[in-house]
């Protein structure tokens, strides 16, 4: 296929997307026998969950100190969010599907759960791989359905490399010496009461360790995705790059349609050891919730990444288009000399979407710098909020930090909110600040229009444009969804 | 008209409050409990004004009459609450209120002198301008002790209010104001912050009418272990609304410099100019500067801006002076002089700018010796 053809592919699914219907388009539910852990939430559902996954009992007991600790814990407030009173007794903490494979390739796999992953649009790139197209870009899946990791290709490739890219449930049985050395050391038990709860009851996720010296051949993918109704989703994922190496990770989210409001909590913990790179790009498009707020995915996570080596690099990527509630900071704490932190994010609220997002950079090495590029985008009824703190401890010497929050308002209903926090303890520390709130102007729709294009179409080109500093970051076959979904998710929002 | 508060059951906020989370008002316990004095200086800090007009002199929270010119000022009862702020509420309803019927505009500004000799006292302020009316009102504090103060203003129409403020005391200064600006209203609050005294301000102002205009901001100089902690709302409620928000924040030694300032645009309120500005400059190793320039806008046809940095002096500067002859000292004062002089040099009034800027200077001759 030559390059033109590529690109008017391209452009072609670009237009599709574009034309589809502005509701949820992925709101399917597939129908899969499920085995559920009893409702609700107690010691006993702890064991449940780790008897199921035949986890050691010092898993168990990592578990149910962190359940303890949940039960002292409170509810997060201090956020610019509504959240409506979660009732944490009615719902399901657990479900898998009921033939679990241990799978070759895709094709192997239920039916059922296939088409599921066809409608999601697992990326061209990958079924090109699957169907032997030579010289396509390679992209490992880790695909998480409900709570069990069904499929893992590219699993011998990886193998040769010495990258072990697992389930975390498999890591913790295959590595337990890794996984207990690493796992709640960038978010402890406590750090909070959403990464609490998921300590407790993580159900499945991703571990991902990337040996001395390695740079990871392929970029590595998993697809979340909450289907039975009422089931919390629960993913802890680990990266772990040794030094010297280097991996891309890729996240990507879709939730079938459901009226209840589900809840989510992740925690992510990435370490970084000297000269070490992480990038972690995340495209988040869970179901939002109707254009009455009603329904919609709960998003509360916990990312932090630990630059723990000198020279290390730990870079976090986002575009944050669904869920009616989204908490969520990407974190870095820059331990060693030298050691970067970047944050780049694109945050679009809709109708009545509630988003309260951002970073920390906590600048403990000395010379250590980080980058935020913050695009917040509000439409409709729906508020958002970026929030970030810049810390220079006293010891970091020659910190430099650079923080751009832009805010873009569609009508005069939504509101466009800017947190950030500043504490510096060094002198020597250059720190800069700059935040703009706008509008599109009609010149710029005027001069959009004069070129032939309808209205949404103008305004998408325009955001687009407005969060290109971001979108740029992400590899490309994610720059191209997320382009789309940015079109998709302002549908209707524009008069 | 001494107040003494009734000390147990306060209920002071800590560190864990969003609000007050760059606080410590650990000491004021411990400063309330002293015994005023009661001695009165000799020698007041009253500026030199081309004309004079009403001077109130207040020890320990109660008026001298034998020092005051009252010219007008009503002492005694104040409209002014602040009954969810923590120290704002301490203040019980007496102190001075300066009212301007329809387009009264005296020449001269209110000089008011805060000298407190120990313990804690508590005085509220009423500013009340009717249409088109304009006033200057010059506030220094000095002395020790705790100063705690509750401030109310209305501005009617095309109402103009300059309030300018100094701490050069030693102890504690919280200032607590609710400000209302009207219909093509002007408040401009400026503030210097120097002495020794922690400085606590706490700002809420409204602009409640089309085409308000608001301006807060000043200059916060800090050593030792001294804290300078702002904490502002400028809220725009109608449209076609202007705000400047301009702090200039030098912390040296151990001291640290807190502003945490925020726009807030209402629904309805388009048209709205916000800008901030918030700058530290850090002179020790020890120091500590905390910014937080906080947007929250609900209308989409607005301009709001915010810019933040923390640094210490520009390393270039300081090169280019020292190869033109400039010693580093000379050049670090010069340098010091013009991150602060940004602030200062926003007083529109020149008699007041001129006493400010001498008082910078005076702080600043010795952070560079």
């Amino acid at each position: 296929m030559s390059d033109a053809d590529q690109i008017q592919g391209r452009n072609r699914e670009a237009q599709e997307a574009v034309d589809r219907a502005s509701a949820y388009e992925w709101g399917f539910t597939s129908d899969i026998e499920q085995d559920f852990a009893p409702k609700g939430l107690s010691e006993d559902t702890v064991r449940y969950i780790s008897a199921k996954k035949n986890e050691p009992q010092w898993m168990l007991d990592w578990r149910l100190k962190a359940y303890r600790a949940w039960l002292g814990m409170e509810e997060v407030s201090w956020a610019k969010l509504d959240i409506p009173a979660i009732d944490f007794q009615d719902a399901y903490y657990y479900a898998e599907p009921r033939q679990k494979p241990e799978l070759k390739s895709l094709d192997e796999l239920d039916p059922e759960i296939r088409r599921t992953y066809e409608k999601l649009g697992i990326p061209i790139e990958e079924q090109k791989v699957l169907a032997g197209v030579e010289g396509a870009r390679k992209v490992a899946v880790d695909a998480v359905f409900d709570s069990v990791s069904v499929a893992t290709t590219f699993r011998e490739e990886l193998k040769k490399a010495g990258v072990i890219f697992l389930s975390i449930s498999e890591a913790v049985r295959e590595h337990p010496e890794l996984v207990r050395k690493y796992l709640g050391s960038v978010v402890p038990q406590r750090d909070n009461f959403f990464a609490c709860l998921n300590s407790a009851v993580f159900s499945d996720g991703t571990f991902v360790y990337i040996p001395e010296g390695v740079r990871c051949p392929m970029e590595l993918s998993t697809y979340f995705r909450i289907n039975a109704a009422n089931t919390g989703q629960f993913e802890r994922t680990l990266i772990v790059a040794d030094k010297g190496s280097y991996v891309s990770y890729l996240e990507g989210c879709t939730a079938p349609m459901r009226d209840e409001n589900q809840l989510h909590a992740a925690v992510v913990e990435l370490v970084a050891l000297d000269d070490a790179e992480i990038k972690y790009s995340t495209v988040q498009n869970w179901y939002p919730g109707d254009a009455e707020g009603k329904g919609g995915i709960y998003n509360f996570v916990t990312k932090r990444g630990a630059c723990r080596g000198a020279r290390s690099k730990i870079s976090w990527t986002q575009v944050e288009t669904g869920s009616a509630i989204t908490w969520k900071y990407p974190s870095c704490i820059l331990q060693g000399e030298e050691s970067v932190g970047e944050f780049y994010s694109v945050a679009l609220t809709n109708n009545r979407q509630q988003a309260d997002t951002g970073t920390k950079m906590i600048h403990i090495g000395r010379n250590s710098r980080s980058t935020i590029v913050s695009k917040g985008i509000s439409a409709g009824r729906s508020n958002n909020t970026y929030r970030g703190l810049v810390r220079v401890l006293a010891n970091a010497e020659g910190v430099r930090n650079f923080t751009q929050c832009d805010s873009l308002l569609l009508g005069d209903q939504c509101g466009a909110h800017t947190v950030p926090y500043i504490e510096v303890r060094n002198p020597s520390a250059q720190i800069e600040h700059e935040a703009t709130t706008s509008k599109i102007s009609d010149d710029q729709l005027f001069y959009a229009m004069s070129r032939g294009l309808n209205r949404e179409d103008s305004v998408a080109l325009i955001v687009n444009g407005f969060a290109r500093e971001v979108l740029q970051q992400l590899p490309m076959e994610f720059a191209v969804e997320a382009q789309k979904l940015l079109g998709i998710s302002l549908e209707g929002s524009v008069g | 008209m001494l107040r003494q508060a009734a000390h147990d059951g306060w209920d002071l906020p800590s560190s864990r409050d969003e609000a007050w989370r760059w606080s410590d008002l650990s000491a004021l316990p411990g400063i309330a409990s002293q015994r005023p004095a009661g001695t009165l200086p000799d020698a007041l800090p009253w500026l030199e004004c081309a004309n004079d007009g009403p001077r109130l002199l207040f020890v320990d929270g109660a008026l001298v009459a034998g020092r005051s010119r009252l010219d007008g000022i009503a002492i005694g009862p104040v409209e002014a609450e602040a009954a969810g702020h923590p120290l704002g509420r301490l203040v019980p309803g007496d102190g001075w209120t300066l009212r301007l019927g329809r387009g009264h505009a005296p020449a001269a500004p209110v000089q008011i002198v805060h000298f407190g000799t120990g313990g804690a006292n508590h005085l509220a302020a009423r500013v009340a301008l009717e249409e088109d009316a304009q006033a200057s009102v010059v506030e220094t504090y000095v002395g020790e002790g705790w100063s705690n103060r509750l401030t109310d203003i209305a501005l009617a129409k095309g109402a103009r209010l300059m309030l300018a403020r100094r701490t050069g005391s030693a102890g504690f200064v919280s200032l607590t104001d609710r400000a209302s600006v009207g219909e093509g209203a002007s408040l401009v609050v400026a503030n210097l912050a120097a002495g020794t005294a922690d400085t606590r301000l706490d700002g809420l102002i409204r602009l409640a009418g089309e085409g308000a205009y608001a301006e807060a901001g000043g200059a916060l100089l800090a050593r030792g272990r001294q804290r300078h902690d702002v904490n502002l709302v400028v809220r725009h409620e109608r449209p076609g609304g202007t705000s400047r928000q301009v702090w200039r924040s030098v912390a040296d030694d151990r001291a640290t410099c807190s502003v945490a300032a925020r726009v807030e645009v209402a629904p309805g309120a388009q048209k709205t100019d916000g800008e901030q500005s918030l700058k530290g400059l850090l002179l020790s190793r020890a120091a500590t500067i905390n910014a937080k320039p906080e947007l929250e806008i609900f209308a989409d046809d607005v301009k709001c801006a915010h810019g933040a940095t923390v640094g210490e002096l520009d390393r270039n500067a300081l090169f280019y002076m020292a190869s033109r002859g400039i010693s580093e000292a000379e050049g670090k004062a010069l340098l010091t002089r013009a991150f602060v002089a940004d602030a200062i040099d926003r007083i529109g009034e020149e008699d007041v700018r001129r006493a400010f800027g001498a008082h910078a200077e005076q702080w600043l001759g010795r952070a560079h010796g």
